[in-house]
């Protein structure tokens, strides 16, 4: 995963006015029109952000003259997603073997308390 | 290289973490944050299966240091340097630090230890912050329902 593009994925999902507009394109093509309606934006405003996104990869833009739809790439979003599920994994797995390293050195606690005068 | 300075990079304790976890663990509430502040303890179980990890510092009070290695089953190093910011005895700790030997990537993690019927709920909350030449000075973070939209979204 290229840390160049990774960065530039957070970047672009800084902000939540794109983190909005991804999630409205997550439900289909739209066009730039429909897409600023909901954000009470200016359209060049709109398309500002949308330049932004389409650098990053995270859309696609027609070439339908009149209308270009806007539509979603999930694929930067992948590294992301990845990027987050190895901290996830990281803390399952640390859970597990902290689970299983509190049993240990607590059985061997009581198994001490016992053979020995059972003090501690 | 220099630690992150406690507070300095600090992305997140005001914002939404971008990754809650939580996990019961039937011990006491002591002995569970003993085994996450001695380096004894700690190097026994820290990190995903397969690796083994190195505590080279451990100075479990505010303004500490903390560096670690994890050796992972490719043979790599996954170095972090980190700070403690707030040490709380027994029930929180939070610190922040450096990620991959990269400043420009941190981890601002909180956890919380609670008793719950005698045994001990464990809380982690993570920010992570991504800094490039593109994001300097903008600590990245997105919401829960953010993190589920991408989960979604990969799955398409």
């Amino acid at each position: 995963m290229g840390a160049d593009r990774l960065s530039t994925t957070f970047a672009t999902l800084a902000d939540p006015t794109r983190r909005a507009i991804l999630a409205r394109l997550a439900l289909g093509k739209v066009s730039v029109t429909d897409l600023a309606k909901p954000f009470k934006m200016s359209l060049p405003a709109v398309s500002k952000h949308l330049k932004v996104l389409e650098r990053a990869g995270l859309i696609r833009r027609g070439r339908e003259a009149q209308w270009r739809p806007c539509q979603l790439d999930a694929s930067p979003l992948k590294d992301v997603a990845g990027w987050v599920e190895r901290y996830r994994r990281f803390w399952t797995e640390s859970f597990d073997r902290l689970d299983d390293y509190l049993r240990r050195i607590q059985k061997k606690e009581k198994n001490h308390g016992r053979t020995r005068s059972r003090s501690k | 290289m220099a630690a992150p300075e406690a507070g300095a990079s600090k992305p997140a304790n005001k914002k939404a973490p971008d990754l809650v976890l939580t996990r019961v663990f039937d011990a006491p509430r002591e002995l569970v944050f003993k085994v996450w502040t001695d380096p004894k303890h700690a190097a026994q179980w820290w990190g995903p299966s397969g690796f083994k990890t190195t505590i080279q510092e451990m100075d479990v009070r505010p303004g500490g240091r903390w560096r670690y290695a994890m050796r992972g089953p490719d043979g790599n190093d996954y170095p972090f340097d980190g700070v403690y910011v707030e040490v709380v005895e027994p029930e929180r700790l939070v610190f922040d630090g450096a990620i991959h030997g990269d400043p420009n990537q941190s981890v601002w993690t909180e956890v919380t230890f609670a008793e719950c019927e005698g045994k001990t709920k464990v809380t982690v909350r993570q920010a992570y912050s991504f800094e490039s030449d593109a994001t300097r000075g903008a600590p990245i973070g997105w919401n829960q329902q953010f993190d589920r939209l991408v989960e979604y979204l990969v799955r398409l």
